[in-house]
Formats: C-alpha cells, sequence, structure tokens
C-alpha cells in the first residue's frame, strides 16, 4: 500500500495534466473520472488533490476559472495552459521511455528466454 | 451545510494565513466539493450525519490540507524576493558607502521607504512589504528616544504626546499585521535584534555624541555587512514554500548576525550581553506566533 501511495504521489502531476487536457474539469469531477478510468486504483484524496491543483495552478501549467452550473451552483474548472501541453507532452515521453525500460527488466524470465528465441 | 463541516473549513481558513482573496476562492472551492461530495452520499442512502462523518474522513485533517495548499501558494517570485531584501541592501549601503553621515541620503532613504511602506499596505499587503514596514516604523521609535533628550521641561512633549501616539501606531500595525500572519511580524522585526546589537556594542559609556559617531565610523562597514546578510535572509525567506523553514531561517539569520556583531567588536559585547541579546531575538521573532493564538481565542469567545 505505502510502495502504490509513492508510486502514486511521483505521477499526480502527469495525471491531472492528462486527464484536464481532455476536457477542463473541477476537483470533485477529477476525483471521481481518476478512479472510474483506473478501475479503482488511482484514489485521491481531497488532502492530495487540491494542494497539488493550487501547485499546478502557481506554476502556470492550469488555469482555474469559476463557471455557473445550469443549476445555479459554480464550480471552478481547471484549464490547461500552453506551457502545461508542453510539459505533459515532456512527460509523456519520459513515461513511455520509462516504461518500455520497466518491461524490458520487469517481466519473468521465462517469458524474456521466448522473446530472444522469438 | 453541517455544523462539524462548517468548523472543518473555518479550521481551514485559520490555518490558510494567505492572500484574502485567496483564500475566499480556496474555502468556496472546498465548499462546492463538500456539496458534491454530501449529495452523492446521501443518493448512496446514508444520513446526513453518516454522510457528514463519512465526508470529514474523507477529507483528512484540516491543518495539513491547510499547509499543503499554503506551501502550493506561498512561495514569492524572484522580484518580490529582491524587492523584500531591498531595504535591507539599501540600509547596509548607507553603511558600507559611508552615506549614512550625509542628510540628503538619510532623507531620501526614509522618503523611499515610507512610500513604498504606503504603496504596500495600499497594495493589498504583499509579503516583500514587511520588511519596508518595518523600516519606516524605526523614525518614529528613534523621534520618540531622541525627544526623552530635550532640555528639562520639555521631555512632557515626548511623554505625553508624542510616546503614546508612537506606540498606538506600533501596537496597530504589529497587530494588523500578526492577524494576516504571524511570520511576517517577525520579519518586519527581523532588523531589530541587529541594531540593539550594535547599539550596544558601539555605545561608549560615559562619553561624547562624537567619539560615538566615530565609533560607527569605525565598525559601518560591519553594520553594513550584517544588514546585507539581512537582506539575503529576507530574499531566502520569500522563496521558500515550507512555514518551518521559514521560520528556522529567521532565526538562524538573527543568531548570525548577533555572532557578527561580537566577532566584528571584538569583545565589546560580552558574553552574557550576547545570551541576553539572542534571547530578546528569540522573543522577538518567535512571540508574535504567541499573540496570534491569543487573538484567535479572543476573537473565538467574543464571536
Amino acid at each position: 500500500m505505502a510502495q502504490r501511495r509513492e508510486l502514486i504521489k511521483g505521477s499526480i502531476d502527469s495525471l491531472l495534466l492528462c486527464l484536464i487536457e481532455r476536457q477542463p474539469m473541477y476537483g470533485y469531477w477529477i476525483i471521481k473520472e481518476l478512479d472510474r478510468r483506473s478501475q479503482g486504483y488511482f484514489k485521491f484524496k481531497e488532502g492530495t488533490l487540491y494542494p497539488a491543483l493550487h501547485r499546478l495552478e502557481e506554476a502556470g501549467l492550469i488555469r482555474g476559472e469559476w463557471q455557473t452550473l445550469p443549476s445555479g451552483r459554480q464550480r471552478r474548472y481547471y484549464h490547461i495552459t500552453g506551457k502545461g501541453l508542453s510539459r505533459l507532452a515532456t512527460e509523456r515521453s519520459q513515461w513511455q521511455d520509462f516504461l518500455v525500460a520497466m518491461n524490458l527488466i520487469i517481466q519473468p524470465a521465462s517469458e524474456r528466454r521466448e522473446v530472444k528465441k522469438w | 451545510m453541517v455544523t462539524a463541516l462548517s468548523h472543518y473549513l473555518d479550521s481551514v481558513r485559520e490555518n490558510l494565513r494567505l492572500d484574502h482573496s485567496v483564500e475566499s476562492e480556496v474555502i468556496h472551492e472546498l465548499e462546492t466539493h463538500i456539496e458534491d461530495e454530501l449529495q452523492e452520499l446521501r443518493e448512496a442512502g446514508l444520513s446526513e450525519e453518516e454522510a457528514a462523518n463519512t465526508c470529514l474522513t474523507l477529507l483528512g485533517s484540516a491543518k495539513l490540507l491547510a499547509r499543503q495548499i499554503y506551501e502550493a501558494h506561498s512561495q514569492g517570485s524572484w522580484t518580490q524576493a529582491l524587492l523584500a531584501a531591498m531595504p535591507h541592501m539599501l540600509f547596509g549601503l548607507l553603511f558600507v558607502v559611508s552615506w549614512w553621515r550625509g542628510i540628503g541620503w538619510l532623507l531620501g532613504m526614509l522618503v523611499l521607504v515610507l512610500s513604498m511602506a504606503v504603496y504596500g499596505w495600499w497594495r493589498g499587503k504583499p509579503a516583500w512589504l514587511f520588511p519596508w514596514l518595518g523600516y519606516s516604523l524605526l523614525p518614529v521609535v528613534a523621534a520618540g528616544l531622541l525627544l526623552l533628550y530635550l532640555p528639562q521641561g520639555w521631555s512632557w512633549v515626548a511623554i505625553v504626546i508624542y510616546l503614546p501616539l508612537a506606540l498606538w501606531l506600533v501596537y496597530s500595525i504589529t497587530v494588523k499585521t500578526i492577524k494576516k500572519d504571524w511570520l511576517y511580524t517577525s520579519l518586519m522585526l527581523l532588523p531589530v535584534p541587529a541594531i540593539i546589537g550594535w547599539f550596544v556594542a558601539v555605545e561608549p559609556v560615559n562619553q561624547l555624541p562624537e567619539h560615538w559617531l566615530q565609533s560607527i565610523e569605525d565598525f559601518a562597514p560591519w553594520i553594513g555587512l550584517t544588514f546585507l546578510a539581512l537582506g539575503l535572509t529576507v530574499a531566502t525567506f520569500i522563496r521558500l514554500r515550507k512555514r518551518w523553514l521559514r521560520v528556522s531561517v529567521l532565526v538562524v539569520s538573527g543568531l548570525i548576525t548577533l555572532i557578527m556583531v561580537a566577532y566584528y567588536t571584538e569583545g565589546r559585547l560580552s558574553l552574557p550581553a550576547l545570551l541576553i541579546l539572542v534571547v530578546v531575538m528569540l522573543l522577538l521573532l518567535l512571540s508574535p506566533a504567541l499573540v496570534e493564538r491569543t487573538l484567535r481565542h479572543t476573537g473565538q469567545h467574543s464571536a
């Protein structure tokens, strides 16, 4: 569990930028969407989400804007900025390299032999 | 909203210590989040109380949440760091390049310090204001002390009229600053221990003012260096995010400047005097935290 927490901690910014890139979202929606898309793997607490959102906003990677819903309620939607898009592109490419390298090392020895034979 | 959740939001607000506009936005955002959370929990069949308790568990510690949001916003830009360091740097330069004896330079400095303090106060009290504010209060205190040296019979002007007004001004500005964030009061008071240290170390007992001025002249480069060091401290303070690091930087720099005074004056500051100055420095820099707590308790009781 602690390992999973550490893994998530290191990837919060990438996860949030990825989600917000698809469409502007607000905090509660982001928590639910991450949970749904990861099939329950990424369960963010508010104490993790909001500091991360505010940190990204201070860094100019996202921009928060208040919008009034048809119900009259207000929500703070986060939009990705140009700087956020370029950071996301860099992080995506780093993640791809990392995943390829990890797969080469982490897969069981039997599978590696099969790959070699093939 | 359920009382427990209102208390939670109050606790977050109390510990945020950000600009009022940012604080309001953060609290409103958390309110809307709680609304959504409560609605979903109620729709899942939970009672009002159960929904509120579950919501509180999901939110976690109010203090931790406030601290993490504070850290997301607290770092000032390099421009703000430079602006905040500037009054110390200018004060230091007055001594390093021997401008302190020129009345024109002193008046120029006074006008600049007062203008920046008024401008910063009017612009919503950003973090860079407080070092300027500290220096702008110095002439008020110094003028009061000088009035005490007026010819006999005239010192009542200082005691009856000037001192109460000056004390009221210093008190009200300090309280307003503490209410914003006690750390800013410490930032404002940062040069005071160094000033007292130099005053104690340089002041020759039973000697004429000319000798005193000569003493200042002799130590001017070192006096200047002390204030330049304070400028670096303040710039570092503005760039740091974590509160405990900010407190540590202020205390360590207070210690270093007093040690600098003792070192450069070669024994003029005795060990007991140095120790007393260290205690005064700790009291000055850390007591605003206690005053803030007292003010909050008083506010809560009267509310």
